[in-house]
């Protein structure tokens, strides 16, 4: 460990010490649960860290431990030193003074993050130290008519305009580090692409450092210097920027790497995906943490924690004992062709006969799709308000759109462009206030919603939901236990799931469940509200394929619902671009990205994060 | 702010259900939970454990002080008192745990049709509940005893009319809470029964407020029911009643205290006890 600090130290000299230096943290949590498990990691002045990871792999305790924000009841040992400071065995008091002088922090949600009852100018001018310094502060972030917005409440701003006040409060008081956690996770493509700009200027007028905190590569892409990726509370690699995402060596990097849903990913075949679940940090295995998802591992990475030594492919560190082979063509990513959508070919359901909802008429699997049928959804002219009087909004306006039975259609907008009320009202959830909706023959159209774990209602096992939405098609209790095995199987999950509650299984799991409730019962037309925007990169390409999977098998038409063009590519056979309330351009999904007609969608397409890997690297990464 | 979440990553929901009974239920709650369980056998067995008959005289004669043979001596006349105390506990504390289940009963159906249903129905069922609200409890009580004569029952009765609103709101409001989960809108979706919606979707959510209010509400009673039969507006006698019994014993306060003294203990204790224990529950569900 120290031969390989010195080593990354040598071949990039600086002649002021780090900002931050973390030496071998560990974090222990109440009940063993081990989040961080020895970083080291070192900023330097002016220079942006990406800090990559999924959810659990420790991240944000690693940038709370940077803040000395972490709760009483963490155990820590190693050392955080902030700009010289240590901030591990630190008090209480100790640690204010010296995060209040030195770092400043934005995190994911500004609407928690702030003072719901005090003007902005204020908050800042509480960093700041007066009401003239948040004045600049406010400034410096970018937020226009500084003056004006100073004296308004949080809840008057918009949320990239409340990221901007975080960020003037995170910067007022000349910080040399500022740890930014997740600060574009919960904002629009566009508004997110504005957040990192600002977040590089700030860095580039007062030489601030930030340590970027990102479940999502290509974000880390857009501005980091250097990228760090933390797998199961260890650093798996870091090394500059480009290096890490162009020439990765750990195998979850090149994972990560193949996974990731590019604005050209191949249509006709499966997303690579990561098999396994993320590593349970109240599991200390001896050995390597991403061993059991690992296609490299074998016997010695079980052993003994890999430590970090040089990389083989670039000047940065890697812990692992097969880093020299991780980018060859040993790494198998899963890689199978695409199911095709084409009706003739789909299966018909193996297994037990379904039966239709009550009331609806069910044509023969085949007949429903093609030709023969009208589209599974057909909106005439849907318009939807809500509020009354001065407060009426009126959310879609004039909406036309029609999904052919088995086909899919990707609807794209921003958020507050009514595209969630549209999805809500073509499967019965909403009534418009005008127009018509015709849903075509076959089974009632299912929802996925964005948060699959709150789908689920958290005091039934997943066994009484699946067997409760079975019960409505018309099965007696053995076929019913029969079939919800056979869906569970059918989104890859073993059996005894059915026995457990959604709060004892993964997020992965979870939105497995979501899925195999949704086509318990194969609806005509499935509709999924923004079902990836909120998952790590790997868990996002998993949902994709599956999705992909259920459809062709199914025969189902899909509305997918999605503010990222690139997924809306990928699953649709057209998109659709939403904006205020009414579809301003529709197209084969090919068309739209290549050739975008409307300002709005060439907006979107800029928005698609880029960085593809130079030419050479790419025939190198032979996946497959 | 941020420190929400290393809380969350370190102590998902299992995880701290798992933790809190080792962590967070103090030993004093424990001890209050213990002694509710005790009590509840306790009453049950009253009949097979108290020495002498609550309502016949014992050969000691009256206002005997405490000994051997008589445990908390006799009242005046010529009662044993220890019985009367043990017979008088279990009788408020059935009855506190009477008027608790009417009132979740009650209270909790229709707060779970006004906060499932919504629109006016809702608005017609809680500007009921808040006119109930409004009745004096011990005048209503007063006001029943004095038209249906004095009985437990009819003074049941009186704070179990006034009881039940709180449970219609709690109900009411954590249903309503539920309902704009997406789950119930998944649940919908799946086309499942509106009772089942109700009972299996949406009511278990209100259950740990139900289940902590209700455990608190067990001292509150004790002492209601205790204060209303202090007045008068108990069972009538000779029937033992802890409240009744402080009131009879009281003109012997000065010569001999533990005719008054040793009900008015037993209240106190009984009320301690289950407050105790109605924080060892929230404790238990987390809700601090």
């Amino acid at each position: 460990m120290i031969a390989a600090e010195t080593i990354e130290a040598e071949r990039t000299p600086t002649a002021r010490p780090p900002v931050l230096a973390v030496r071998d943290l560990a974090v222990t949590f109440p009940g063993r649960v081990k989040a961080l498990r020895g970083v080291t990691l070192d900023i330097r002045p002016g220079e942006i860290v990406g800090l990559v990871g999924e959810s659990g792999s420790g991240k944000s305790v690693l940038a709370l431990a940077a803040l000395g924000l972490l709760p009483p009841a963490a155990r820590m040992s190693g050392s955080v030193l902030l700009d010289g400071r240590e901030m591990v065995a630190a008090s209480e008091e100790e640690r204010r003074l010296a995060r209040r002088r030195y770092a400043g922090a934005v995190f994911q949600d500004p609407m928690t993050s702030l003072n719901p009852t005090m003007k902005v100018g204020r908050q800042v001018a509480e960093a700041a130290g007066s009401m003239d310094a948040a004045i600049e502060a406010l400034e410096r972030a970018r937020v226009p008519e500084p003056r004006r917005r100073a004296g308004q409440f949080p809840h008057e701003l918009s949320g990239g305009l409340r990221q901007r006040v975080m960020i003037a409060m995170a910067i007022a008081g000349g910080p040399d580090l500022v740890v930014a956690d997740e600060p574009t996770t919960a904002l629009d493509v566009t508004v997110q692409a504005e957040i990192l700009a600002l977040l590089i200027r700030i860095r580039d007028e007062t030489g601030s450092s930030i340590l970027f905190v990102t479940h999502d590569l290509a974000v880390a892409a857009g501005l980091a210097d250097r990228i760090a990726v933390l797998y199961g509370g260890r650093l798996a690699e870091v090394g500059p920027a480009a290096d890490v995402l162009h020439r990765p060596c750990h195998p979850y990097t090149v994972a990560l790497m193949a996974a990731r849903l590019r604005g050209d990913s191949p249509r006709a075949t499966m997303l690579p995906t990561l098999e396994g679940e993320p590593p349970d940090p109240r599991a200390h295995p001896p050995g390597c943490a991403f061993a059991p998802r690992c296609p490299l591992a074998e016997g010695a990475c079980d052993a003994a924690l890999p430590e970090a030594e040089p990389a083989p492919t670039h000047p940065g560190l890697v812990a692992c004992l097969h880093a020299g082979e991780g980018t060859g063509a040993r790494l198998r990513v899963r890689e199978a062709p695409r199911p095709s959508g084409d009706p003739e070919s789909a299966a018909t359901l193996d297994g037990v006969p379904l039966g239709p909802d009550p009331g609806s008429a069910r044509a023969p699997h085949g007949a429903s799709r093609g030709s023969h049928g009208g589209p599974a959804l057909l909106l005439s002219d849907i318009t939807k308000a809500f509020g009354k009087g001065d407060r009426r909004r009126v959310v879609v306006d004039g909406l036309c759109l029609e999904v052919p039975a088995g086909g899919s259609l990707a609807l794209v907008g921003e958020s507050g462009c009514g595209k969630t009320t549209t999805l809500r009202m073509a499967v019965g959830l909403e009534t418009p206030d005008g127009g018509q909706i015709h849903v075509g023959p076959g089974g009632s159209p299912q929802l996925v919603f964005q948060d699959a774990g709150a789908s689920l209602t958290p005091w039934l096992t997943i066994g009484e939901m699946l067997q409760e939405r079975l019960r409505t098609g018309g099965l007696d209790g053995p076929a019913r236990r029969t079939r919800s095995i056979e869906v569970l199987q059918m989104v890859g999950l073993p059996a005894d799931i059915a026995g457990r509650r959604p709060r004892q299984l993964s997020g992965g799991q979870r939105q497995r469940v979501a899925l195999a409730r949704a086509v318990a019962v194969p609806p005509a037309l499935l509709a999924c509200d923004e079902p990836i925007s909120a998952l790590d990169v790997s868990l996002a390409a998993t949902v994709l394929n599956l999705l992909m999977n259920l459809r062709a098998e199914l025969g189902m038409a899909m509305l997918f619902v999605t503010h990222d063009l690139a997924a809306a590519r990928f699953v649709g056979d057209r998109v659709a671009v939403m904006a205020g309330g009414r579809i301003v351009e529709e197209g084969p999904s090919e068309e739209i990205l290549t050739n975008p007609q409307h300002p709005h969608t060439a907006s979107l397409v800029a928005a698609i994060p880029t960085f593809e890997p130079p030419s050479g690297v790419a025939s190198k990464m032979e996946l497959g | 702010m941020g420190v929400a979440e290393p809380i969350a990553f370190g102590g998902s929901l299992p995880l701290r259900r798992r933790l809190l009974p080792r962590l967070g239920v103090g030993r004093l709650e424990t001890a209050g939970l213990a002694a509710l369980a005790l009590t509840t056998i306790g009453a049950l067995v009253v009949p097979l454990i108290a020495p002498h008959a609550p309502t016949l005289p014992v050969a000691a004669g009256p206002l005997v002080k405490p000994s051997a043979a008589h445990l908390l001596g006799t009242d005046d006349l010529s009662r044993d008192i220890a019985s009367r105390v043990l017979y008088g506990i279990r009788s408020s504390w059935f009855s506190a745990i009477a008027v608790i289940a009417s009132g979740v009963l009650i209270g909790g159906l229709i707060g779970l049709v006004a906060g499932f249903r919504g629109g006016w129905l809702d608005t017609v069922l809680m500007r009921t509940t808040d006119l109930f609200l409004a009745l004096p409890g011990p005048i209503l009580a007063i006001a029943i005893v004095a038209s249906l004569g004095p009985s437990l029952a009819h003074t049941l009765l009186a704070v179990g009319i006034v009881w039940w609103p709180w449970y219609a709101r709690i109900v009411r409001g954590e249903v309503r809470a539920v309902m704009v989960r997406p789950h119930i809108d998944a649940a919908r979706l799946a086309k499942i029964g509106r009772m089942r919606l109700a009972f299996r979707h949406a009511l278990p959510g209100a259950l740990p407020a139900v289940l902590v209010t209700a455990s608190l509400d067990v001292g509150n009673l004790v002492l209601t029911l205790a204060g209303l039969a202090f007045i008068g507006l108990g069972a009538p006698p000779p029937a033992p009643e802890l409240g009744s019994m402080v009131a009879q014993g009281l003109p012997y306060f000065f010569g001999q205290p533990w005719v008054c003294l040793a009900p008015a203990v037993a209240i106190f204790v009984l009320a301690f006890a289950a407050n105790l224990a109605g924080d060892g529950i929230r404790d238990l569900l987390h809700h601090t």
